[in-house]
């Protein structure tokens, strides 16, 4: 869906972005990740053209994005940003219907699309459709933002750390959300953050940056192997790398197949081995229940097994 | 049985506190109502050349009454401002007191007048003057209490006046007869004024729009614009219009057929040049805040939902920016009501040729018959934009 061969950014002497290779299958999550100044939001801007690349190029289905006139090609691509940017003279409905107006839809589809965007992004339409941005709290906001980058269903959603400057109980919320909406919609996400903990509860795929260069990618679990290289390592943090580890594992992968007994503290479906090995430590307990989920059987998960895991 | 009273008084029904406007109101109005009768309501002079000197006001029914109407006024500001709610009506009543003011010194002037010698002339004393200043400062700080500008007592007291010299009430004043004298000359004058200022005001428009908008992009641009704006600025207006005097003048010799179009060394042409090039600063800096009232964040997300520069321009810079856009519009457009009084220097005509030729002649009527629809425009043109900014700000920013 989005390829990226060869792309280079150079401001001035810099490279903010040096000879990225990417490629992004369609109904991904792909996260970028690293540290500020290391390139990923560039990259992130380089698909809709809000940057240029200075050397390669990027591909959308196959099309090389400098052919395609820069309004055109960004009104078939959502973008969510930090500051969610929604605009202040304007009520919540007609923030989302920004990209349906351009495109001229008729007044009637676009209502009737803002209500089922509220109601995807979890808030009441009859609630939220008339207020001003300042009426939202910071939450509520992104979640415009997310509708409103939805709008024209876009194949395509590019996302600037949209939950950074949320407080961590909202961002865990919408992550989730995020989830489910990608889950159900199958867009295409690329997702730019320096939050590792975040990256590892979103991606399939995951992308990680150091001064422009792409340093590892693959899938979660791949990146994090033991022996993975030094300055993934130091980005992750040397210490806690068996614990981010763990979190990129199911916990199915795991479990006895024996059946459990009766009393064990049950874990949920689809749980990483962190979510596990958080559980025992709360309940104080050396083992937990596993509920099948589907190729996995469900079993139990011992505590020994899972420490050799990490 | 006597009832218990002390109960029939609900409690907690203490009085709110007056606002803090209060004070100052009452003190100005106090003093205003002191004013004339201290410092004299008219002043008579034997003739054109000789020195007024105040007289006694006539006490006849209908200076009676406009006396009442002013002492009403005065004492209406000190008693509605004592509550907040009371503001508005506090500065409506300083409206009242200034038409009463004004209606007994005009129907005193022409009772005085009966009995004066033909040549003599009636003109308001220092005491009117003063309390006018002090009224207009009352209702200035009732309209402090809702933040705007005394625009309520400014139009009510424009309404007033023009009531009265429409009735004739007037027509004893120095002055009143000083313009009907002049009418056609004062007309002139003021058309000739409006279109000077106006022509300024767009002349300028026509250069600080389209450089406004490139420089928001260029920042060089940017930089040569405010230099230049801020240099014209630095440089006396009589200066600036001998300036442009000589290379005028020679573009007229070089082109005799620019010479039908009025432009030359002296007249109009120089003077609204000279004019537009004071208001360039206000409109080019007024203009370029405006725009970049849309914070960076909000911009790039516009453009990154594919809005055209054009849209970004006009949904989201121009609507957001518009109150500080017309407050810097409002600033250039009272600086050209003024500045166009010095364009009589150079030829240009306009109001201010009243002024100078009074001041030529010692003539203090004159003077005022040339300032007076001065600071009349200024007021009008400055509340009239300060009440659409005030409404089309508001709309760019709801509930801000």
């Amino acid at each position: 869906m989005i390829r990226f061969e060869g792309v280079t950014r150079r401001y001035g002497e810099r490279a903010a972005v040096d000879h990225v290779t990417l490629e992004v299958a369609k109904g991904r999550l792909c996260v970028l990740l690293g540290e500020s100044g290391s390139g990923k939001s560039t990259l992130l801007r380089m698909v809709n053209r809000l940057a240029e690349p200075s050397a390669g190029r990027v591909l959308l289905r196959g099309r090389d994005v400098a052919g395609i006139e820069p309004e055109t090609l960004r009104r078939g691509i959502g973008y969510v940003i930090q500051s969610v940017g929604l605009f202040p003279h304007w009520q919540v409905a007609e923030n989302i219907a920004t990209v349906p107006r351009l495109l001229g839809w008729e007044t009637g589809r676009i209502a009737t699309r803002v209500d089922a965007l509220l109601a995807l992004v979890g808030l009441d339409p009859a609630r939220f459709r008339d207020r001003y941005p300042h009426e939202l709290s910071g939450g509520q906001a992104q979640r415009v933002g997310l509708a409103r980058a939805l709008a024209a269903d876009p194949p395509v959603l590019l996302m600037d750390e949209p939950f950074s400057a949320l407080d961590p109980g909202t961002r865990r919320d919408l992550q989730r959300e995020l989830r489910r909406i990608h889950g159900e919609t199958g867009k295409t996400i690329l997702f730019v953050t320096h939050d590792v903990e975040e990256a590892l509860a979103l991606a399939d795929l995951l992308a990680v940056l150091e001064d422009g260069r792409l340093i590892a990618q693959g899938r979660p679990a791949q990146v994090m192997e033991q022996d993975g290289e030094r300055s993934v390592r130091r980005l992750f943090g040397e210490e806690s790398m068996a614990f981010h580890r763990l979190a990129t594992l199911p916990a199915q992968a795991l479990a006895q197949p024996e059946d459990a007994e009766d009393d064990l503290p049950v874990l949920p479906a689809g749980a990483s081995l962190k979510q596990a090995l958080l559980l025992m430590l709360e309940l104080g307990a050396d083992r937990v229940a596993v509920l099948p989920d589907g190729p996995h059987g469900g079993g139990t998960l011992y505590w020994a097994d899972l420490v050799r895991a990490a | 049985m006597p009832r218990p009273l002390a109960l029939a008084v609900p409690e907690g029904r203490a009085r709110p506190a007056p606002p803090r406007e209060a004070l100052a109101v009452a003190i100005l109005a106090a003093l205003a109502a002191l004013c004339p009768f201290l410092l004299g309501w008219i002043s008579l002079a034997p003739n054109r050349l000789l020195s007024p000197r105040p007289v006694a006001l006539p006490m006849q029914a209908g200076t009676g009454i406009a006396v009442a109407c002013f002492l009403t006024g005065c004492l209406g500001m000190v008693l509605l401002s004592r509550r907040g709610r009371g503001l508005p009506w506090a500065e409506l009543s300083a409206a009242l007191a200034f038409a009463g003011l004004l209606g007994a010194i005009g129907l005193g002037a022409g009772a005085v007048l009966g009995e004066a010698p033909r040549m003599a002339r009636a003109m308001p004393a220092a005491g009117f003057w003063l309390a006018v200043l002090l009224l207009a400062l009352g209702a200035g700080s009732c309209a402090a209490g809702r933040g705007a500008t005394p625009s309520r007592f400014l139009a009510l007291a424009v309404v007033g006046g023009g009531l009265l010299l429409a009735l004739g009430l007037l027509d004893g004043l120095s002055v009143v007869r000083e313009g009907q004298a002049r009418g056609e000359e004062l007309r002139t004058a003021l058309v000739g004024h409006l279109a000077l200022a106006g022509g300024a005001l767009g002349l300028a428009l026509l250069v600080a729009l389209p450089l406004g908008l490139l420089a928001l992009r260029q920042p060089r641009l940017e930089m040569a614009l405010m230099t230049l704006a801020n240099g014209f600025q630095v440089v006396p207006s009589i200066a600036l219009f001998g300036l442009l005097m000589a290379p005028l003048a020679s573009l007229a010799t070089t082109w005799p057929a620019l010479r039908s179009w009025g432009i030359g060394g002296i007249g109009a042409a120089p003077a609204t040049l000279g004019i537009a090039a004071y208001l360039l600063l206000p409109l080019a800096s007024g203009l370029l805040a405006g725009l970049r009232v849309a914070p960076p964040a909000l911009v790039d997300a516009a453009r990154g939902q594919g809005m055209t520069p054009w849209q970004i321009l006009l949904r989201l810079r121009l609507p957001l920016g518009l109150g500080v856009i017309l407050g810097g519009l409002r600033l250039a457009a009272v600086q050209a009501v003024g500045l166009a009084t010095l364009a009589a220097l150079i030829g240009g005509g306009g109001l201010g040729r009243l002024v100078f030729q009074g001041i030529g002649q010692l003539a203090a009527d004159l003077i005022l018959l040339g300032v007076m629809p001065v600071v009349a425009l200024s007021l009008l043109v400055d509340a009239g934009l300060a009440a659409l900014q005030a409404r089309l700000g508001a709309a760019g920013s709801p509930g801000r």
